[in-house]
């Protein structure tokens, strides 16, 4: 049986690869808009994701980047490559 | 969001980025006296950011042959490749290539970067996977969007993490091709090649290197780092550029697959513009020759290389790689990069300055690319240049005290 991990867990695991680039201390939510609430670069974003993969074992495919938006758009893309076991 | 609000906050990053005192990505080069000296504001200036890497803009041959060609065939071609825009030279350039490479046939491209472009977005489609290395040049990410293929990033240099990757992709039925780079432009960090030929013959992929920065640079022939590692057979495409150590403008890919040739009619970038002029053919067949029968500029490439490197690792400097023709010395944080590439300059060197998200990891960098051009004598100015103005401390790099400095800032 593999255990599930919660979309929950997920998200506080996403929020704290996440501080390094919250300057101004902002509440992180599901709806925070990575790119544009966050102080990250585009390339910034590139290496928080593998990062996230390598946690997870899982490829996001750069294609799916158009569509991450909110923390909450990352949780599901990782929620459906399978990686919240 | 308007159309336009984008740029919102570009003037107050420009405007901070030009407190420094030159604008590093806008320097203007009044005058170029050689291959490694240029005046800038009216200063002479060791050039010592180019990618000139045997030093042939200025090699009375290639001169010659791009005159002869101007006045021969013309100043272009005012056409594209598939309509009036093939000449005889360009179809003996791309023998020559092909020749020189050591593959059956080539492609020529009005420059490296459409030779991406043109090359990925022909091989691979939808439903195909891609595979690129973390730190490929932005040419290889915009071709790859192009062909609409599913893009995986791996991490820079390893073969582990792409084996993991293609593991957990086996039985899902795509074509798989991975890019690669020989000589990394930023870090000059090169490719574990032999190590991603086994992955790649592992996983029964396609293995792709953009030999840019590696050509003429390394190898027996000078046909890049695939060359020098013993892969070439293994490697199903290989591109380049004319516009680094040939000296010209222009990029091309080879391979040996039969189908390779027939990409010409559907690669876009290579059938939707014009072809490149003809003085251009001339100066790169030039130069192709002189990479042929000069393997002494490799070498003298070399021996300035490992002296730049040798020089800055002594005085204490963090550097990215080990010693190659790209020589980056990674600094705290931007502040200080452009504070000290301004200093730099006034000293009378130009390197290149390198920040997020140009580079990778988020690093701030003051690149130098060395030529085998450059005497000796500029090598050890470009070093003492460097250790003037930079403090010898490995872990913060940052610039030495106001004493004896040249300030940047005009006071
Ligand atoms: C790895 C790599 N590929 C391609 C290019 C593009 O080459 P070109 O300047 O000929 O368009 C560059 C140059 O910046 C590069 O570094």
């Amino acid at each position: 049986m593999v255990t599930q991990e919660t979309d929950d867990l997920v998200f506080h695991k996403t929020c704290d690869l996440l501080k390094p680039y919250n300057k101004k201390n902002i509440a992180l939510t599901m709806d925070t808009d990575i790119a544009t609430e966050l102080e990250i670069d585009s390339v910034a974003i590139l290496d928080l994701i593998m990062e996230i993969e390598d946690i997870y074992g899982i490829s996001i495919p750069m294609n799916l980047m158009a569509d991450i938006r909110t923390i909450g758009n990352l949780v599901r893309a990782i929620h459906d490559l399978g990686g919240n076991k | 969001m308007g159309l336009l609000d984008k740029y919102s906050a570009f003037p107050e990053r420009h405007k901070t980025i030009l407190q420094g005192g030159h604008d590093p990505f806008n320097v203007t080069i009044d005058q170029v006296k050689s291959a490694t000296e240029v005046v800038i504001n009216g200063r002479d200036v060791i050039m010592a950011g180019s990618n000139n890497y045997l030093g042939l803009t200025f090699d009375p041959d290639c001169i010659e042959a791009g005159r002869q060609a101007l006045a021969t065939h013309g100043t272009g071609t005012t056409g594209s490749r598939i309509a009036n825009g093939t000449y005889s030279g360009h179809q003996s350039l791309e023998n020559n290539i092909a020749k020189m490479m050591g593959c059956a046939s080539a492609l020529v491209y009005p420059s490296g970067y459409q030779a991406n472009l043109g090359v990925i977005a022909a091989l691979a489609m939808k439903g195909d996977t891609i595979l690129i290395d973390a730190d490929c040049h932005a040419c290889i990410y915009d071709g790859c969007l192009m062909s609409g293929a599913t893009i995986v990033r791996f991490r820079h240099n390893s073969p582990e993490d792409l084996d993991r990757r293609l593991q957990n992709m086996d039985g899902e039925g795509s074509n798989k091709l991975i890019i690669v780079e020989g000589l990394y432009s930023m870090f000059g960090d090169i490719a574990p090649l032999k190590e991603f030929v086994e992955v790649k013959k592992k996983h029964g992929a396609f293995l792709y290197v953009d030999e840019a920065h590696s050509l003429g640079v390394f190898g027996d022939h000078g046909r890049g780092l695939a060359e020098q590692e013993g892969v070439s057979q293994d490697v199903d495409f290989i591109v380049g550029t004319f516009s680094k150590s040939l000296g010209s403008i222009g990029g091309f890919c080879v391979s040996n697959h039969a189908e390779f040739p027939y990409m010409k009619f559907t690669s876009r970038p290579y059938m939707f513009t014009a072809s490149i002029s003809p003085a251009t053919i001339g100066t790169v067949n030039a130069a192709i020759e002189k990479i042929e029968k000069h393997p002494e500029l490799r070498e003298k490439l070399w021996s300035n290389a490992k002296r730049l490197h040798e020089g800055l690792q002594a005085a204490g400097l963090k550097l990215s790689a080990p010693a190659s023709p790209i020589v980056s010395v990674e600094m705290s944080d931007e502040e200080h990069a452009i504070a000290s590439w301004n200093r730099i300059l006034n000293e009378g060197v130009y390197v290149n300055l390198a920040i997020p998200p140009g580079t990778p990891n988020s690093k701030s960098l003051l690149r130098s690319s060395i030529s085998a051009a450059h005497t000796t004598a500029q090598i050890d100015q470009i070093t003492a240049a460097f250790k003037k103005v930079l403090r010898p401390n490995p872990d913060s790099h940052i610039d030495a005290p106001q004493t004896g400095l040249v300030s940047a800032t005009p006071e």
